[in-house]
Formats: structure tokens, sequence, C-alpha cells
């Protein structure tokens, strides 16, 4: 197993908000699933994948609530709130544009 | 809605922290359980397993605490931390934070309190509208025709008369009283842009002679004298025992021309009255400037109209009249005797509150180089200096808040008490604390206080501070020499006054105002029948050793003067004609009141309505007129074409108007006989009574008049010596409140001294030891100290004189008898403080000759 990528810097919300765009999930989850859907290629920092929650928390695009899991333990699922839709739409946007200039670049050289 | 989120996730973050540290930590431990789960699942044992998963995850600690700051809500709560800390610090020290706090309570307080005063008297505008576009005429055009005339002619102002000081009978509830009212134009409503609470205000038809009979009450007058009777309107009042219908209330605020005026009435226009529309009512013109035109304009048409209103005149005026008139905003004319003296005050408090900021300043430094130590060490152990400088910052502010609170009571009691040394201030209510002034103070103190944040305070004892802390104290030295000499030019002036001689021995003697209406005094005859039915009643009274009559009391200010021609002084027939001041006195006038004979005679009984007309001069009116040669036998002739008086008698000096003297228009002094030019009159006379008697009680004799008399109004009882101190209160509560505000100054001050000083020695303490041990005496140690005080002081005084100069000129009006740079008080004053600052040095020099050389070089 390779050593996983270092996340691009800004891309840490743009997983968090996709991945909570699916369904209510809590942390532990989120950070599983960017893993697994990345084929294992981008791995989240587990301790920081927290503050980059609370953070976008608190700037309104995401919601957190306090439920069982079927483990039968407490835990905090996140969801996504109507301004995060619209946040992550955005940030979508933004990405693919990045990412095709970057393509391009790269392609043509 | 997105902001509303956030509103509420942040106000959570602060109030339920609690309950979010509990979250943080469930969710933290959830996914380390989870991520062990799954280890063990992996295959893994228990205890690997968990350890595994944490260094997964890696510290907790830390990714708790970006959590925390991912809330942005850190600096609240590091905020609230800070004040929490600042709060047990002042509690700790409970002598810096009492003085620090007592100091901006006085300086801030008192500043406040004059400020809020001065705004209330100079700045308030006036409760009318456009008050700016008021003015009022001085110096020239007067009198019931005149004013009239200029409201006619004027095309820059819409002209009133009113008639201010005047006083009216009222009879009420079987009582005299005595009221004070003004006569008025029918359009001084108009001019000043109010209108009546109640009913209505007089006609311009009312303003003539017969259909004058009506009265508009105050809003007081109509609560307190007639309990707020609603059917008020129509009510039948007698004045001066004329009967007047009410025919109006004014709204509460309403005062003018002052706030204690309770009735006005329409002025009465009779062209046959020839006195009354052109010679003694002192009518005023009030006027509002015409839109569009400023004062210059009014200022302009005043000449050219006093030139028409001259020939009016029955007799023939001079041609100097009216030409000084003078438009004057009528702001002005409200606040000019009260100007001096608030200012003076405003600008000596200001000076406190300099003193008491450099006073807290000098302890914050002094505290700042008691705590180097600790600031040290906790940089040492990693505090940022951005974080120690918001602490200092908490600290500083949280005793600013508590200094502002401090003077904002202060201010409040302080405003309670001004009204008792100011009587200038807007009577009734008094001023309230001024909001923006209290806002300005407290914005003030926080603003200086955020500044003294940035004094060098974490280096521990550096010469900066020592340098600053010396400067500081300097500057409160110089403030309090400026306060000290602006208290000793003050009580300067009062003991000069207090030693002028007025002229008058009898301190004892009661004088009264008492006012006789028409059915007494109408003709000489029956007005001289009452005085001596009266003198008579008060006479039988038992203690009464003397009852005499004068038409004013010696050191009231009240202008008594008439014109005359003096004998061996011809002048040519336009030049003004000698003004001189007239008292009507009955014969024992002079022994009453201890006015010792120089020359000839006294009146006696013999000068009486049909013996040759006589008066009396005062001796420096003689010495004027007919210096080297008796005035006795010259002759005085009235102006107004009443027949000559010879001079029989010359009497001492006497300060008739105030103890500093006559105006200076008047060019001497005369008495008349009364029974000579006994007064009659169609409206009420005003005589003042002088009682001399041995233990009169005043509720006594009066009470025996009121059975007797009782359509007399009987007023202003006081004895000469209340007069004489009343007449120079105004004088006296400014030296108190200077005295008052230069003690605080300099206490303040001397405070400063012995801190710095205190400060001083103890960081010298190294070199002080050694300079003992190598054998310097006690005394030279001490010498050293109380050098530093006297050259720290001596410059402070240097400083301070030069500002008193400043002070001294907004004090000039009030001075007397002592010029602004009177060496007296310009010498004793800083020589007071250099003494001082030397006296509060003693203690700091002692100490410092009383140390031990090998304990102070062990500590070391």
């Amino acid at each position: 197993m390779s050593k996983p990528s270092d996340l691009i810097q800004g891309t840490l919300d743009l997983l968090i908000l996709k991945t909570v765009s699916l369904e209510p999930v809590h942390g532990w989850a989120i950070a599983k699933r960017i893993q697994q859907m990345s084929n294992e290629v981008l791995q989240v920092q587990q301790g920081s994948l927290y503050p980059a929650l609370h953070r976008l928390e608190q700037q309104g695009w995401i919601e957190a609530a306090t439920r069982e899991t079927e483990s039968g333990r407490v835990a905090r699922f996140y969801s996504l709130t109507p301004d995060g839709k619209k946040q992550l739409e955005k940030e979508l946007g933004q990405w693919q544009r990045l990412s095709a200039a970057v393509g391009l670049v790269v392609n043509q050289a | 809605m997105r902001w509303f989120r956030i509103v509420r996730l942040r106000l959570r973050s602060l109030l339920q922290r609690d309950r979010l540290e509990t979250q943080l930590r469930q969710e933290l431990d959830f996914h380390i359980a989870e991520q062990t789960a799954e280890f063990i699942a992996q295959g893994m044992a228990e205890p690997a397993a968990a350890l595994a998963a944490r260094r997964l995850f890696g510290s907790a600690a830390v990714h708790a605490e970006s959590c925390r700051d991912a809330r942005r809500t850190r600096w609240a709560e590091d905020l609230f931390a800070d004040l929490r800390y600042a709060a047990r610090r002042l509690a700790a020290s409970p002598a810096f934070t009492l003085a620090a706090v007592a100091t901006l309570a006085l300086g801030a307080g008192a500043n406040l309190a004059f400020f809020s005063a001065a705004w209330a008297v100079l700045i308030r505008p006036l409760p009318y509208p456009e008050p700016d576009r008021l003015v009022q005429v001085e110096t020239g055009i007067a009198g019931v025709g005149p004013v009239l005339s200029l409201r006619e002619l004027s095309s820059a102002a819409d002209y009133a008369g009113y008639l201010p000081d005047t006083e009216v009978t009222v009879q009420l509830a079987g009582e005299a009283l005595r009221l004070p009212a003004a006569a008025a134009t029918a359009n001084l409503l108009r001019v000043l842009g109010v209108a009546p609470a109640q009913g209505r205000w007089f006609r311009p038809s009312e303003e003539h002679a017969g259909q004058h009979r009506v009265v508009v009450l105050s809003h007081r007058a109509w609560r307190e004298r007639f309990a707020a009777d609603p059917h008020i309107l129509g009510r039948i009042l007698s004045l001066d025992e004329e009967p007047f219908t009410i025919i109006g209330v004014m709204p509460a605020g309403y005062a003018f021309p002052s706030a204690a005026t309770e009735l006005w009435f329409p002025i009465r226009v009779n062209p046959a009255n020839r006195g009354y529309m052109w010679g003694g009512q002192n009518l005023q013109a009030l006027g509002r400037l015409r839109p569009g035109l400023a004062l210059a304009a009014a200022q302009a048409e005043l000449r050219p109209i006093a030139d028409r209103i001259r020939p009016q005149f029955p007799w023939r005026m001079p041609d100097a009249w009216g030409t000084s008139s003078a438009a004057v905003p009528y702001r002005d004319v409200r606040v000019r005797d009260a100007r001096p003296k608030l200012l003076a005050l405003a600008a000596a408090s200001l000076l406190l509150l300099l003193i008491a900021c450099a006073n807290v300043a000098n302890l914050l430094v002094a505290q700042g180089i008691r705590r180097g130590r600790e600031f040290t060490i906790r940089e040492a152990i990693g505090a940022g200096r951005g974080r120690l400088f918001r602490q200092l910052a908490a600290e500083n502010l949280l005793l600013a808040a508590l200094g502002a609170a401090a003077a904002l009571l202060a201010a409040l009691l302080l405003l309670r008490l001004l009204p008792l040394v100011l009587p200038e201030l807007p009577p009734g209510a008094g001023p309230g604390l001024d909001p923006y002034a209290a806002s300005a103070v407290c914005l003030a103190l926080f603003g200086i206080f955020a500044l003294l944040t940035f004094l060098p305070i974490r280096r521990g004892p550096t010469h900066r501070s020592l340098r600053l802390t010396t400067g500081l104290t300097a500057l409160q030295l110089a403030l309090a020499t400026a306060l000290l000499i602006g208290a000793g030019l003050m009580t300067r002036t009062l003991s000069q006054l207090a030693n002028v001689d007025a002229g008058v021995q009898a301190n004892s003697v009661l004088t009264a105002s008492v006012t006789a209406g028409p059915s007494r005094c109408g003709t000489p005859a029956r007005c001289g029948a009452f005085v001596r039915e009266m003198s008579a009643a008060l006479a039988a009274i038992p203690g009464v050793k003397s009852v005499n009559w004068a038409n004013g009391i010696p050191l009231v200010p009240e202008i008594r003067a008439m014109t005359v021609d003096m004998e061996d002084h011809p002048r040519a027939p336009e030049a003004p004609a000698y003004a001189l001041w007239h008292s009507i006195v009955t014969p024992g006038y002079f022994a009453a009141l201890g006015i010792p004979l120089r020359a000839g005679r006294l009146f006696t009984e013999a000068d009486h309505a049909g013996a040759e007309p006589v008066a009396i001069i005062s001796e420096s009116t003689a010495r004027r007129f007919w210096p080297n040669r008796s005035a006795l036998g010259k002759r005085i002739r009235p102006v107004s074409g009443r027949a000559d008086r010879v001079v029989v008698g010359v009497v001492a000096d006497v300060a008739q108007y105030s103890l500093t003297g006559f105006p200076s228009w008047v060019d001497g002094a005369q008495y008349l006989p009364l029974e000579q030019v006994m007064p009659g009159s169609a409206q009420a006379v005003d005589f003042s009574l002088l009682l001399e008697g041995n233990g009169l009680s005043a509720g006594m004799w009066q009470a025996a008049l009121r059975r007797q008399f009782p359509d007399v109004a009987i007023a202003h009882v006081a004895t000469i010596r209340e007069v004489r101190d009343a007449s120079v209160a105004d004088r006296r509560s400014t030296a108190w409140l200077l005295a008052l505000l230069s003690a605080l100054g300099l206490l303040l001050g001397t405070v400063g001294v012995y801190g710095v000083l205190q400060q001083r020695a103890a960081q010298r303490s190294k070199e002080i030891g050694i300079r003992l041990a190598l054998g310097a005496g006690p005394g030279r140690i001490a010498a050293a100290v109380l050098r530093e005080a006297l050259w720290v002081s001596l410059a402070g005084a240097a400083a301070g004189i030069a500002a008193a100069l400043g002070l001294a000129r907004i004090l000039e009006s009030l001075l007397y008898g002592v010029s602004t740079s009177d060496p007296v008080a310009f010498f004793v004053a800083p020589g007071l403080l250099v003494l001082t600052a030397l006296l509060a040095a003693l203690v700091p020099g002692l100490r410092a000759a009383r140390l031990d050389p090998v304990q102070t070089l062990r500590a070391e």
C-alpha cells in the first residue's frame, strides 16, 4: 500500500460536503467513506477531520444531530443544510474548472 | 437564514460551553472506539487495538483545541477569563484599586458635574424655536414709548417689549404676597414662538390702559397657588388692588424672562401718562430676526431708528440718546453673569481630571514595575506578547469601568449639591447629568486607559518608565499649582471684599421690603399718613428701638439714580447731566445704620414737605464737586425741573450699590428726606423698612403688621449683615469651589510625589546601600531624596505658574482688589506646593536613610 496522497489544500471541505450530502453520517464514517470511495488513495488525517467538521458547522454549511448508531453508541450525525447544498454546488463547479484546467495543462505537456 | 443560523451557533458556543465540551469529548471518544472496534475485527488484540486507534487519531487534546477554535468565540472566552483574572487581581490589591477608582471618581465626577452645569446654563439651546434668531436691544432704546416705536419702525426684526424683574402684590387667601411678574407687549409670544397651555395670551387691544386688566399665570403658579384649579380661566385676581381676569396658563417649561416669573400682564399704553411712556419704565426690546436677515441687519437699523425716536420724547433728549444701542443675541444676555464663573470652574475641574489621570497613570506604571517579574515569568512559559497585552487591556478596562461608574455616582451627588452654591443654575429641577457629557467622559476614560496599556509596563523598572513617572508627577504638580493660584486669587478677592468698609456699622438692623397699594399711597399725603401709621404700629412692638424707611437697602444692587445739575459746574446744553445715586430716607436712617456725619447736619422732623428742599451728600461727592470748599449751602437741581435742593450735610461714604463701588456712570451720592419726596402713585409703592431692635422675632412683628395691614406685602426680610453676605455670594461660592478643587488637586499631587519617590528609593536601595556602606551619612541620603522632590516640584510649580496666568484671565471679572498676576497668590501657592511636596518626600527620604546596608546588599 503506497503512502496515501496528502489532500490538496481546501479540498477536504469539498470532500466532507460531498460525503454528508448523501445521507446523515458521523465523523468516523466520513473518514472511512472518503477513503473507500477514493479507492484508498485519499486518506483523511483522522484527527484533523473534526476541526474541519466543526468549522463547516459554524459556517452554517452542515448541521449536526446526536443520535444512537446501530451499535448502540451515541454519535453526532452531520447532514447538509440548504445553504450547504448551494455551497457544495459552488465548490464542485470550482473544483471541476480547476481540475479540467490542470488536466489540460498536464495532458498537453 | 444562514446569518440567523450562525448567530444561533455563536450564542450556543458562548452560553452552552459545558454541553458542547461533553459533546466534543463524546464525539472524539466515539471515533476512537469505532476505530478500535475495526482493528479488533481485523484481528488485533484489545489493548493494542486501542493504542493503534489512538495513534492513528493523533493528539486528541490538540484536535479538541482546534475544534474549539472553530467555534470562533475564543476571543470572548478569553475576554471573560481575562476579566475574571483582572477582577481577582484588583481585589487582591485593594489599596491600589481603591486609590485609582477614588481618584477617577473625584476627577471625572467633578468634571462631569461642572460640565453638565455649564452645558445647562451656557450651551443648552433656549426652549424656543430657532433661539438663535432672538435678539435683545441693549444700552440704548428702552422704555415703553421707545420700544413701541421700535416695534413699529423696525424692518429687520419683530420686536416685543417686556419689563423684567418686577414684582406685583397679589391678594391671595387674605394675605398680600409679592410675586415675581413681568409686563409685556401682546406680540411677545409670537416673538418667542410659544403658545399658552390653557386659554390665551393678551390681544393687541389689551395693551391700552383701561383694557389691560388681564393676566396669564405660569404653570407653577397655577399648580401651587391655585391647586391646579381646572376652572381657573375667568377667575378674578387682585393685582396691586386692581381686579385682573385670568385669561391663560403657560406651559410648564416656559420661563421668560426668568424661571421664577409667575404672572404676565400687558403693558398699559396711555399717551397722557408721559412718565409711564417715556420715563421710569425700563421696558426691554426683545426681537426675532425676520427670515433671511442676520444680526448685523438688526444692528444696522438701530441708530437710524434711534434718531427717529429721539424727537418723539415729550422733552428734549440729548443727541447721544440711543446711539449706543446694540442688538445682542438673547442667549448672550441670559448667560452673561454666569459665564466667567462656570468657565472658570469647568476649566478648574478639567485640570483636576488631568491630575487624576496622571495619578492613575502613575499608579499603573508603579504597578507595572512591581509586576515586571510576573510578566517575565509568564512570557518565559509561553504567553504571547499579544496575549499579555490583551490581559493588561482587560485589567485597565475593568478599572476604567469601575472608575466611570464611581464618577457617574460622584457626579450625580455633586449635581445635587451644586444648586446650593451656584444660584445661576436654572432653578427648580436643576441641571441633570448631561447624557452627552456622561458618555464623553466614560469614553474618554476608556480611551485613556486603553492608551495606558501601551505604557512600558512589561520590562520591569527601566529608565523610561521612571522618567515617565517623574514627568507625570511634575505635570500633576503643575496643574495643582494652577488650581492653587486660582483659588488663591479668589480667596484674596474675598478677603479684600471683607475688608471693604461698606460704611454701614450696624449689622443687626433688620431690613424688609414693604409694598403698599394705591389705596394707601395714592397721594403723597395719604402715603405719608400710612408711613407714620405703620411706624407707630412697629414702634409699639416690644423690643423695637427704631423704625426707619428708605427707598432701598445698601448693597442690594438695584439702580436708584437721578440726573441733576450741580452748582459751580455749568454744562454745555448738549453735555450729559450728572447722575447722582439717590437714597430717600427718614431722619433716623443715618443713626440706625451708623453712618457718621462729616459736616453740617442730618435730616430732622423739620425737613417736611412744606420746608425748604434739602439734601445730604456723601463725602466723596463733596470732595469731587467742591474740593477745598464747603459743600454746605450748594445747590443741586434735578434735570426734571423740580425745585433746587440745598446741601445741608455731608456724611461718610456708603456702599449703596455694591462693595466694588457704584456703576461707572454714577457721579456721586445724595440723600433726600422722605417727607419731601413722599411718593404718591396709582400703582404699588415699594419701601425699604429698617428695623432696629433687640430679640425681634421675624414671625412676631410680621404677624402683628399683617393683622393691622392685611393688604400690605412684606417680603425679603434679612439683616444688613445677610444682605452684605448675599452681595458677595457669587464670589464666595466660586472661591469655595476653587479651593475645594485645588485642595483635591494638591492632595492627588502629593500622593503622586510620595508614590514616585517611594518607588524610586526602593529601586535605588542597592545604590543607597553601597553609599551607606562607603560611609555616606543618613542625612546625605535623605537629602538626596529630598533634592529630587525639590527639583520635580520646582519644575511643576514653574509650569503651573504659566498655566495659572490663563486661568486667571478667565477669573478676571470675578476678581476685586487683586490683579490677575497678584504676587501674593503667585508666590504663596507655588510655595505651598513645593513645601507640601517636600513634606511628602520626607517619609521615603527618612526610610532610605534608615536602610541597613548589609541587608540591602545581601538581598541583591
